[in-house]
């Protein structure tokens, strides 16, 4: 079967996430491979990704976790779980 | 993999028994794994240190207190997240933003496509441009400017990194519903951010709205 751009935009986040079948992921890699724009559709996509990925790195502000554990020991100092 | 995941499933519930039966201590090493996430979860929510801070200390209190209503049908950190999730949202609630909805259109339908913007050159993102700190400051931003409802599943699954089914879990939506979501989050991302570095520099439109 051959895809369609629109196709492919809707099957982009499940190959990008390695979810598609065997199938799906030929037909996407034969549709970029003559149309420039689902490349570049895919390959922005992906480098946005990469770069939201990377915000798993931003720092805890700091003494977050001193101040966390003062106000947990603070409720602890009250009362259990319920 | 699977074993490691049992083991520390069976050390955490051995944590929040302990914690159940007095030793409310144990509670800090219990939570250690997930300050992080659950202080970055409620960022991108809120998008402002402060309101973050508290978010994040609110729903580990609450975690604490409810600690005996949770049934271990699901995993620990699923059900850690959608209290931090559902504090989050109360915190927006209350300040109420502008309704950036409007500009997208709303539905999760699975028929309903979302077209990626047309750009007249589609170039790519160059990726030497992509590690610098105007650059991770752009892609925050562009987080920021997503509907709530697609900043939710994006950080979840993309900063976060919880698969698609903790991330169906920790929302309340169906596994079909969060991929269409998320399919039309990381869209409407990659819109944004095209948008704004190829927008000039210094030009201030406001909340990068296109005539």
């Amino acid at each position: 079967m051959k895809l369609d751009c629109k196709h492919i935009w809707r099957e982009l986040s499940n190959y990008l996430e390695g979810e598609v079948s065997e199938e799906v992921r030929r037909d996407v890699e034969a549709h970029v491979a003559q149309c420039r724009h689902c490349a570049a559709l895919l390959d922005s996509t992906h480098n946005v990704l990469v770069l939201v990925a990377d915000e798993r790195r931003m720092d805890l502000p700091i003494g977050f976790n001193s101040r966390l554990r003062e106000r947990l020991e603070r409720e602890m100092s009250i009362s259990g779980p319920e | 993999m699977a074993d490691q995941q049992g083991a520390k499933k069976e050390k955490e519930y051995r944590l929040i028994d302990s914690v159940l039966a007095g030793n409310r201590e144990d509670f800090h090493e219990l939570i250690a794994p997930y300050r992080r996430g659950v202080y970055l979860t409620a960022y991108d929510v809120l998008q402002v240190e402060a309101d973050a801070e508290d978010v994040a200390q609110e729903a580990f209190l609450k975690a604490f207190r409810a600690l005996r209503s949770f049934r271990r049908e699901s995993q620990f950190s699923t059900w850690l997240f959608r209290i931090a999730i559902n504090e989050a949202r109360m915190k927006l609630r209350k300040r109420r933003e502008v309704p950036l909805e409007t500009l997208f259109p709303d539905e999760d339908s699975e028929n309903s496509d979302y077209t990626p913007m047309m750009l007249k050159d589609w170039r790519e993102i160059p990726s030497e441009a992509l590690l610098n700190e105007e650059t991770r400051r752009l892609v925050r931003e562009s987080i920021a400017q997503l509907p709530e409802k697609y900043r939710e599943v994006l950080t979840l699954r993309d900063v976060n990194g919880k698969n698609i089914a903790e991330t169906s879990e920790i929302l309340g939506i169906s596994i079909g519903n969060t991929k269409v979501r998320l399919l039309r989050a990381r869209l409407m991302l990659r819109d944004i951010f095209v948008e704004r570095t190829q927008r000039k520099p210094r030009q201030q439109t406001p909340r990068g709205v296109s005539p």
